[in-house]
């Protein structure tokens, strides 16, 4: 067993954990931070992208003692008091989500994208969600929920 | 839960190096997973130890200046592809790491990693051949320094040693080199490589490097060849001639050795007009 400290969400978090046990096994099943949602398990379909210190990383190819130190955030730290961000609203009106299941990784891309490119081109959002798969929207309208939110961050909105 | 290992991160080589030797073998080395992570997961590989080269702060470096650039073990694919001076330096090796994985994956994968991991598809391979890339090794016998052509030795085998540790990638510096990069995949985006090509063309000696992977055991680099530059389109199909000499493609779940065949030859020829021309195709 490893011990490990670090945040989730800004929040100071310590547990100690299996070798073995992958960082979405931890949010998920010990943190009930099941808004990260596992598909493929092989970094291949990026339903479990979280932020790692502001970088998308797929959460099923890092082990939870790698988290050790480290920053992460996930879909749940968007909302804040119960108030979606401008990236959650903006997915909603540009009807960029059906089934929901590659939503969160979607918008955690979408998220470390918009952090270090805060007016991205249509090129750089659909390199940046080139590793999210989602089998009902067809892309267009996730592209599009992400140009809106930034143009909307743009527009003086805080996230 | 993924398979049945013990993890140990360690702060230096040496301690990394001794904990690899003890564990006899079946040991390996973690830097970012994204390899390593997916084969045990499928059961391809199931190392006992897995040790995690990340706390060693020497790895985590990386050097860029006009005479050579050095890329730690550690260094994640998109802290190099995100450094202006290196993409303008390196815009072959940018566009080749560009093509592995996908963003989140290079958050975490390595160039050491990728070579390390010695599919005859490394992505990254042939423009470290065509660069004269060395890798730097410690292990028990102390430091080598492993030119890339002889690091590669077979199927996902390479030249280490048994508690040898790559620390970093070496690139020379190399002025007024051409250099392009191709990969044919299935699907854009997040694919393997059915064939890689990369090739440096030096004006200073008129001659032309290039290395393919994905055609045989291993990345292969090819002979320099002396380069005819008044009909670039007879010296294209001379240049995909001899390419074809010195692969050995196969059929695999990727692609049948016909197709491969059928691909490489345009490849080629387009890498040789894309270094002495700067143009992208050469149909």
């Amino acid at each position: 067993m490893h011990e490990i400290r670090f945040t989730v969400n800004g929040q100071a978090e310590s547990k100690r954990v299996e070798a073995t046990t992958t960082l979405l096994e931890l949010l998920r099943d010990r943190l009930a931070l099941t808004g990260t949602k596992e598909g493929c398990g092989i970094g291949e379909c990026g339903a479990c992208t979280v932020l790692m210190d502001g970088a998308p990383v797929t959460s099923c190819l890092v082990l939870a003692v790698e988290a050790d130190g480290h920053a992460i955030e996930t879909i749940e730290g968007e909302a804040v008091s119960g108030e979606l961000s401008i990236l959650q609203q903006a997915f909603i009106d540009a009807g960029a989500t059906q089934c929901g299941f590659c939503t969160p990784g979607m918008i955690m891309s979408a998220r470390g994208l918009l952090n270090r490119i805060p007016e991205p081109s249509t090129e750089e959002i659909v390199e940046a969600i080139a590793g999210n798969l989602c089998r009902c929207t067809g892309y267009e309208a996730i592209v599009e929920a992400v140009r809106i939110a930034s143009q909307r961050m743009a527009g003086g909105g805080v996230q | 839960m993924l398979g049945n290992f013990e993890y140990k991160k360690v702060r230096s080589v040496e301690e990394g190096s001794r904990c690899l030797v003890d564990a006899g073998g079946s040991g390996a080395i973690l830097a970012g997973g994204t390899d390593l992570l997916v084969e045990i997961r499928n059961s391809i590989k199931s190392p006992s130890l897995l040790v995690d080269c990340k706390g060693i702060e020497a790895l985590s470096a990386f050097e860029h200046s006009p005479i050579e650039t050095n890329i730690g073990a550690s260094v994640p694919l998109n802290q190099l592809i995100e450094h202006k001076s290196f993409r303008e330096t390196f815009p072959a090796l940018t566009d080749a790491l560009l093509s592995i994985g996908t963003y989140q994956l290079r958050s975490r994968a390595t160039v050491a990693g990728n070579i390390c991991n010695a599919s005859p598809a490394a992505d990254s391979a042939p423009v470290l051949l065509v660069r004269g890339a060395v890798v730097e090794a410690t292990g028990a016998n102390g430091v080598r320094s492993i030119p890339i052509q002889e690091f590669f030795t077979g199927v996902k085998k390479t030249s280490l040693q048994l508690g040898e540790i790559v620390t970093s990638v070496r690139l020379p510096a190399e002025s007024g080199l051409r250099t392009a990069f191709l990969k044919q995949q299935r699907v854009r985006g997040h694919d393997l490589a059915v064939a890689n090509i990369a090739g440096a063309y030096t004006p200073e000696s008129n001659t032309l490097r290039m290395a393919i992977g994905s055609c045989a055991p291993t990345p292969v680099l090819m002979e320099p060849i002396p380069v005819d530059s008044n009909d670039v389109g007879a010296f294209s199909a001379h240049v995909a001639g001899l390419v074809m000499k010195a692969v050995s493609p196969i059929s695999d779940v990727r692609a049948s050795a016909a197709y491969r065949n059928a691909v490489l030859p345009t490849l080629a020829r387009r890498i040789v007009y894309a270094v002495l021309d700067g143009q992208g195709g050469g149909n």
